[in-house]
């Protein structure tokens, strides 16, 4: 089994245009943490590059350098996206997964990310900042919270 | 989302059955959950409307579910509703709540029932459906009542 963190929020408007923005405009919906920094020298910007299964989510830093998050596994406009989620400072091995669901519920869309495969970084791994586990994972849940609300908000300004 | 000044925490024995039940029943909504590596729930929130719950296990020996107190609650949930509590309460009925009291308007104006869970906690829900005033209340009951809004 997988530790995992699961958050959902409704936001108002349709799958579609949701799953647009979660894609198309993460450079201005996202909020980097330094709690859970990519690279030493983030924050820089987040992309997809590209569409489909092999895009690639990506942060590109001030230096110039892009540093690749991780490979877009399942890309199903309006409904589903799962891409892998890789910190520089991961080993050989350590790998986390993010799930993101797109459901229509009325006029709103239900949007649940569930970020698992953190069993694959250690207790003691930096990422974890000496976390207890379960404190590490509510910590990184509220932060996806709070990207999923900035994401409301990029669409209802 | 707004945090609301108070939040209730129950203690299941299986919080992961709760949180379907209750999706099922009361149409609560999963907005957090936190799973360790062999699965379990270590913690979890659902929100109805502008309120949440946090679901949970027994998590100490201070924290048990009535399933594990015969069935003893030493508090109870209220959710109030808008609109439709008959219709609340047959959908709690289909995800197989057990109704302990059916609807019925209160003299204070809301129309209520009372309904326990599978590991036993009691529920329960209300809707307003005819103002009342304070004297009205003291009339029907004879008490006297403060604070009444």
């Amino acid at each position: 089994m997988s530790a995992r963190i699961l958050v959902a929020l409704r936001i108002k408007a349709a799958p579609a245009r949701v799953f647009d923005a979660f894609v198309g405009e993460i450079g201005a919906w996202w909020r980097p943490n330094p709690l859970f920094s990519f690279t030493p020298r983030s924050p820089g910007v987040l992309a997809f590059e590209g569409a489909g299964e092999g895009a690639r989510l990506v942060e590109r830093l001030a230096s110039g350098k892009v540093f690749e998050i991780g490979q877009v596994r399942v890309w199903t406009p309006g409904e589903r996206l799962v891409f892998g989620w890789r910190q520089a400072a991961f080993a050989p091995g350590m790998d986390t997964e993010v799930e993101v669901r797109f459901e229509a519920v009325g006029e709103e869309t239900r949007v649940t990310v569930e970020h698992r495969g953190w069993e694959t970084v250690p207790a003691e791994h930096v990422a974890r900042h000496g976390f207890p586990n379960q404190l590490f994972l509510l910590r990184h849940g509220q932060w996806w919270t709070g990207l999923l609300q900035g994401l409301a908000s990029h669409l209802h300004p | 989302m707004a945090r609301t000044g108070l939040t209730s925490a129950l203690s299941y024995r299986d919080p992961k059955a709760a949180l379907k039940w209750l999706q099922a029943a009361f149409g609560f909504e999963l907005v957090l959950l936190i799973e360790d590596g062999e699965g379990n729930l270590a913690h979890s929130q659902m929100t109805f409307g502008d309120s949440h719950v946090m679901v949970g296990n027994e998590w100490s020996a201070d924290h048990a579910s009535p399933a594990s107190l015969g069935g003893k609650n030493t508090q109870t949930v209220h959710i109030h509703i808008d609109e439709d509590v008959d219709k609340h309460c047959e959908r709690a009925r289909a995800a197989g709540a057990e109704i302990l009291a059916e609807p019925a308007t209160q003299f204070y104006g809301d129309r209520t029932y009372r309904c326990r869970d599978p590991e036993g906690h009691i529920w329960t829900i209300g809707q307003t459906v005819q103002a009342v005033t304070r004297e009205e209340a003291e009339a029907a009951t004879g008490l006297k009542i403060q604070g009444w809004a």
